[in-house]
C-alpha cells in the first residue's frame, strides 16, 4: 500500500489562537468577586448591617475605603455582601434555566418530529409574553419575598430562551454527516447526544451561559431598583443603588461604587462570553 | 453466473416519499435491484434521481414508505431500536462531505473507535490495537496523527478515517455515497484504490453511488443507471457502458467528457432538464426529454426486462445489438 | 484575427495573512490571442481561481499584494483603482463563477439583472434595455424568454441559472470571458450543453474565453491551448493536443493518468500521486511539486525550474528531468 500515502507533506497545524490578556484580566476579576462573594463572612469587613452614627455620607477614607452611607454603614463591605444576591440569582437562575432549557432543546432539535414541534409551539409562546413583566408580577404577588423565590422565578422565565438557543445550536450540528455515521455505526440515542452534540454545542451554551448570567444581574439590579427584589436591609447591588437615590447629591460614592461594580462585572462577563465564542469557532479557526 | 449465487442484499419496490398531500414528492419510486457477495454495485444518475436517497434508505437514515430490504435473507425494513441498530453494523455508509463525516472536536483514534465502544465488543487494549490496525490499513500512522482532532485534517484524509471506522465493525455492506466527487483527481484515485485494496482484505460488497460516469465504471461489477427515482437500466458494467440500451444511459455516456482532445465532441446533447419529481411525466419518466418517444412511451409504464443474461432495461424501445 | 487581447507577465498574488505571505499566484506570465479557448487546469490550491480573480482586478487591496502587470486590451489592470476597472469590467472583461446561485440576486427578477447592466453601462432606456435583455437569454437558450424575463433566481434550476449567468456576462459584449468552473456543480448532461453554449457563443461573437476547471475532460476538446498550474505556477502550457500527447512535466501526466477514463476495464488500478497538493503559506525552495514526484532528483528540490520550451511552438515546461519527448500518441 505504498501508494495510500497522502502525508508526506504533512498536516498544518492549527493556527494559534490566543485568548490575550485581556480575557485573563477579566476572568482575575470575576474570580476575585466570586471568591469575594463566598468568604465575605471570613474577610476583615465591618458588618454591612452595622449602623455607625458618627460617619454618616463619608467619603473614602483609610477607615473606610469606599465611605459610609446615610446610616454610616461602610460602602465597601455592602458592596461585597451585595455581592452575594446578584451572584446568587445570576448563577441560580442560570443554573435552573439551562437545567431544564437545554436537555429539551437539544431533545427537540435532534428527535425532530412531534416532539420538537409541541415543545417549540410552546416556548414560543411564552417567549411572546414579555417576560419581565410575568417576572415582576409573580414576584410581587408571591410574598414573602426571598432569595430562592426570586432565583426559581428569573430561572423559569429564562427557560424558552435557553430553549431556543441550544434547540437552533443543537439543529446545526444534528444534520451534520458525523451524526448520521454515529446512527448507522449503532451508536446510542444517548451516546450521540452525549459524544457527538454536546461537545460541539458547548461553546455556544457557554457564551450564551455568561451572557445569561449577565442579563439576570441586571434584571436582578432593575427588580431591586423597584424594590423588589430581597429586603433591606440585605445589601444587594440594586438596592443600593436605589436607596443612593435620595442622598446623591450629598453622597454621590453611594451610587459610584455599586454601580462600577455592577459595571465591571457585567463587562468582564459579557468579554469573556465573547472571547470564548470566537475562540471555539472551528469554522474560524480553519482558514 | 450471478444467478447461481445468492443476493447479499436483495431490494423490492423500494419507496421513498417526502411531504404529503399534494406535496409529496416520490424520491425513489419503486426500485428494486440486488447486490451479491463480493462484488460492486455502481448506482448513477444527476442529481435529483434519488440515487443517494436510495442510499440512505437502505441503512433506514430515511424511512422507506414501502417496499423491502433484505439484507442476507432476513428483512431489516421493519426492524426497530436494538435490532435496527445491529442490523446498521452489518452496513456501513461513508458521506460525500469528508469534513463534515467527522466530528471536528473529536480525535482520530476515538471517531474510529466510536462503534467498537458503542457496542463494547472489544474493549481495553484489544480496542486500542485494532483501532490502530484500522488507520494503518487506511494509511494514516496512528502513531503520528491517531491524537489529532479531525478538523486538523485534509479531505482526503477525513475519508480515510471514515473508511477506518465504517470498517470497525467488520461490516459486510458498505455504501459509498458520492465519497469522491469533493476530492482533488490525484487524492481521488488514491482513495478509489484504497477501496478496491480494503474490499479484497475484507471481503466487502460495495454499493457505489455516485454521478461521475468514469468513476463508477472504474470500480463497478455491475452497474445500475437511475432517472427520477426509477431504475431505467441495469446491467454489468462492461456491456453497458459498451452497448447501452436505455436512451437515457446513451445520452449520459454520450455526454461525460473524456480527458482526450481527439475524443469526439460530444453530439447528440440531451435537451432540456430533468422535470420536477413533484410533477412526474406519466408513464415513462424519461419521455419528456427521450427523443425516441412515442405515445406508447406516455400511456404505458415500462418495466425492468432482461434483454441479456443480466442486463434489464425500462423500456419499450431499448436499442438492442441484433 | 491574433492580435494579443491579454499579456500577463510576471503576475504575482499574495496573501498577507497572520501566518505569514502566501503566494497563492507565483510569477505567472502567458499571453491570449483574439478568438480563442484558453484552459487553465489545476487542483484545489493550484492558484488558478485567485488567477482569474487578479485579472479581473477583483482582489482586495488590503492585505494581497499584486505585482506583475496584466495587460487587458492595451489598459493596465494592477494596480488600477476600481473606478478605473469599472470602465473594463463587462464591456472589455466579464466572468462567470461557478455557483450561479451567488452570482445572481435571489431578490431581483432575472431580467432586471441583465438590464442594469444595460442601463448603466451603455445608456439604453428602458424599452430597449428590455428588449436586449431578451434578445441575450434567447441567445444563451432560455426557452419562452418573454416570460422568464419577469422569473427570480430561485425558480430556475441550476443548468438555466448558469445561462442567466452568462447572459449577464455577455450584455455589454466583453471581449474576453473567464469562467471560473462554470460547470463543475452541474449535471453531466447540462455540463455537455452549457460547454456547447460557451462555444457557440465564441464563435458568434468572436470572443476569447478562458475556461478555467480541474476536469482535463472540460478542456480536452474545447480549449485551443491549455495551461496546467500547480502550487501557484505554471508547470506546463501549449497547444491542447501537446499538453495532452507530448507532454514533458511529470505533473501533467500524472494528472492525466490519475483521471478514471469511461474507457477503463473494472477494477482497473489507477496511477496515483502519493501525498497532496502543497501548503502555499509554507513555501519550500526547489520544485513544488517534487515532494510528490516520481522522478525528482537532488536538484529538484534545491532549485526551482523555468519554463524552458519544447520542440513544439508554444510548449513550454518547467521540469529539470522532463519525461522524454514523444512523437506520437502511442508513445503515452
Amino acid at each position: 500500500m505504498s501508494d495510500l500515502l497522502d502525508q508526506s507533506p504533512g498536516i498544518e497545524p492549527l493556527r494559534e489562537q490566543r485568548l490575550g490578556p485581556l480575557f485573563w484580566i477579566c476572568v482575575g476579576w470575576l474570580t476575585l468577586n466570586v471568591l469575594g462573594a463566598i468568604f465575605a463572612n471570613v474577610l476583615p469587613l465591618v458588618n454591612p448591617l452595622y449602623q455607625n452614627y458618627i460617619v454618616i455620607n463619608a467619603g473614602p477614607s483609610l477607615h473606610h475605603l469606599f465611605g459610609t452611607d446615610d446610616l454610616g454603614r461602610d460602602i465597601l463591605s455592602r458592596v461585597v455582601f451585595g455581592s452575594r444576591v446578584s451572584l446568587a440569582v445570576g448563577s441560580g437562575a442560570m443554573l435552573i434555566g439551562f437545567g431544564i432549557g437545554m436537555p429539551l432543546g437539544m431533545l427537540a432539535a435532534y428527535r425532530r418530529g412531534r416532539l420538537d414541534s409541541i415543545l417549540t409551539a410552546v416556548m414560543y409562546v411564552l417567549l411572546a409574553f414579555p417576560a419581565i413583566i410575568a417576572v415582576i408580577a409573580v414576584i410581587s404577588f408571591w410574598t414573602p419575598r426571598t432569595l430562592v423565590k426570586i432565583i426559581v422565578v428569573i430561572g423559569l422565565a429564562s427557560v424558552p430562551l435557553v430553549y431556543r438557543v441550544i434547540r437552533s445550536a443543537t439543529l446545526a450540528v444534528a444534520t451534520k454527516d458525523y451524526v448520521t455515521a454515529a446512527k448507522v455505526q449503532g451508536s446510542t440515542d444517548r451516546r450521540i447526544l452525549f459524544r457527538e452534540l454536546l461537545p460541539n454545542i458547548a461553546p455556544i451554551a457557554v457564551s450564551f451561559l455568561l451572557i445569561g448570567v449577565a442579563t439576570v444581574v441586571t434584571l436582578e439590579g432593575a427588580l431591586a431598583f423597584l424594590g423588589l427584589s430581597v429586603n433591606p436591609p440585605t445589601p444587594s447591588w440594586g438596592n443600593m443603588i436605589n436607596e443612593s437615590r435620595t442622598v446623591m447629591a450629598q453622597n454621590p460614592w453611594l451610587v459610584i461604587f455599586p454601580s462600577l461594580a455592577l459595571c465591571l462585572f457585567l463587562l468582564c462577563l459579557n468579554f469573556i462570553g465573547d472571547r470564548l465564542r470566537s475562540y471555539f469557532d472551528v469554522t474560524e479557526v480553519k482558514l | 453466473m450471478s444467478d447461481e449465487r445468492q443476493p447479499l442484499l436483495k431490494v423490492r419496490d423500494l419507496t421513498v416519499t417526502f411531504g404529503k398531500g399534494a406535496h409529496a414528492v416520490s424520491a425513489v419510486a419503486g426500485v428494486s435491484f440486488d447486490i451479491y457477495e463480493g462484488e460492486t454495485l455502481g448506482l448513477v444518475g444527476e442529481s435529483g434521481c434519488g440515487k443517494s436517497t436510495t442510499g440512505k434508505a437502505l441503512m433506514k437514515i430515511v424511512a422507506p414508505s414501502s417496499g423491502t430490504v433484505e439484507l442476507d435473507g432476513v428483512d431489516i425494513t421493519h426492524q426497530r431500536g436494538r435490532a435496527l441498530r445491529q442490523a446498521r453494523t452489518r452496513m456501513q455508509m461513508i458521506f460525500q462531505d469528508p469534513i463534515s463525516s467527522l466530528n471536528p472536536r473529536r480525535r482520530v483514534r476515538g471517531i474510529v473507535a466510536e462503534p467498537l465502544d458503542a457496542w463494547k465488543t472489544v474493549t481495553g487494549e484489544q480496542r486500542d490495537r485494532l483501532v490502530d490496525e484500522l488507520l494503518n490499513q487506511v494509511g494514516i500512522d496512528p502513531e503520528v496523527y491517531g491524537d489529532r482532532y479531525a478538523r486538523q485534517f485534509s479531505g482526503g484524509q477525513c475519508q480515510r478515517i471514515s473508511i477506518a471506522r465504517a470498517l470497525a465493525m467488520r461490516p459486510q455492506l458498505l455504501i459509498c455515497d458520492e465519497v469522491v466527487s469533493a476530492l482533488d483527481v490525484s487524492v481521488q484515485a488514491q482513495i478509489l484504490n484504497l477501496l478496491e485494496d480494503l474490499k479484497a482484505e475484507y471481503g466487502l460488497t460495495l454499493l457505489f453511488i455516485a454521478h461521475d460516469l468514469a468513476v463508477v465504471k472504474n470500480i463497478s461489477d455491475r452497474v445500475a443507471v437511475m432517472y427520477l427515482g426509477r431504475i431505467g437500466e441495469i446491467g454489468p458494467s462492461e456491456v453497458l457502458y459498451e452497448a447501452p440500451a436505455h436512451p437515457y444511459t446513451k445520452f449520459l455516456l454520450g455526454a461525460s467528457l473524456e480527458a482526450d482532445p481527439d475524443s469526439a465532441p460530444t453530439g447528440a446533447v440531451l435537451e432540456g432538464e430533468p422535470p420536477s419529481p413533484l410533477d412526474p411525466p406519466s408513464g415513462c419518466r424519461f419521455r419528456s426529454r427521450c427523443p425516441y418517444a412515442t405515445e406508447r412511451c406516455a400511456r404505458e409504464e415500462p418495466v425492468l426486462t432482461e434483454v441479456a443474461p443480466g442486463h434489464q432495461v425500462a423500456c419499450h424501445f431499448p436499442f438492442i445489438a441484433q | 484575427m491574433s492580435e494579443r487581447l491579454l499579456e500577463v507577465t510576471d503576475l504575482r498574488t499574495t496573501f498577507r495573512t497572520v501566518t505569514g505571505a502566501v503566494p497563492a499566484v507565483g510569477g505567472v506570465s502567458f499571453d491570449l490571442h483574439g478568438n480563442e479557448t484558453l484552459g487553465i487546469v489545476g487542483e484545489s490550491g493550484s492558484g488558478k481561481t485567485v488567477l482569474a480573480r487578479t485579472i479581473m482586478g477583483l482582489q482586495p487591496r488590503t492585505n494581497v499584494e499584486v505585482t506583475g502587470s496584466v495587460l487587458l486590451n492595451g489598459h493596465q489592470v494592477v494596480g488600477a483603482s476600481e473606478r478605473t476597472m469599472r470602465t473594463m469590467w463587462a464591456t472589455e472583461v466579464a466572468m462567470v463563477f461557478q455557483d450561479p446561485m451567488t452570482s445572481l440576486n435571489p431578490v431581483m427578477r432575472i431580467g432586471r439583472q441583465i438590464d442594469e447592466t444595460l442601463r448603466v453601462r451603455l445608456g439604453m432606456d428602458r424599452h430597449a434595455a428590455r428588449a436586449r435583455a431578451i434578445e441575450l437569454l434567447t441567445m444563451v437558450g432560455i426557452p419562452s424568454a418573454q416570460s422568464r424575463y419577469r422569473a427570480y433566481p430561485t425558480e430556475l434550476s441550476g443548468g438555466m441559472r448558469q445561462r442567466v449567468v452568462i447572459a449577464t456576462a455577455l450584455a455589454c459584449s466583453p471581449k474576453l470571458i473567464i469562467a471560473d468552473e462554470p460547470t463543475t456543480g452541474l449535471d453531466v448532461t447540462i455540463q455537455a450543453q452549457i460547454l456547447n453554449l460557451l462555444d457557440s457563443l465564441k464563435e458568434q461573437l468572436s470572443m476569447s474565453v478562458i475556461l478555467i476547471t480541474h476536469d482535463l475532460g472540460v478542456v480536452a476538446t474545447r480549449a485551443t491551448r491549455i495551461i496546467v498550474m500547480y502550487a501557484g505556477q505554471i508547470v506546463e502550457m501549449g497547444d491542447t493536443r501537446d499538453v495532452f500527447f507530448h507532454h514533458r512535466m511529470p505533473y501533467t501526466r500524472a494528472l492525466l493518468d490519475s483521471s478514471p477514463k469511461v474507457t477503463n476495464a473494472p477494477h482497473t488500478r489507477l496511477a496515483v500521486i502519493p501525498g497532496r497538493p502543497p501548503n502555499l503559506s509554507t513555501p519550500q525552495p526547489g520544485c513544488a511539486f517534487a515532494p510528490r514526484c516520481a522522478y525528482a532528483t537532488e536538484r529538484c528540490h534545491v532549485e526551482a525550474p523555468t519554463l524552458v520550451d519544447a520542440s513544439a511552438p508554444g510548449h513550454r515546461f518547467a521540469c529539470w528531468n522532463p519525461l522524454p519527448e514523444t512523437s506520437d500518441r502511442e508513445a503515452r
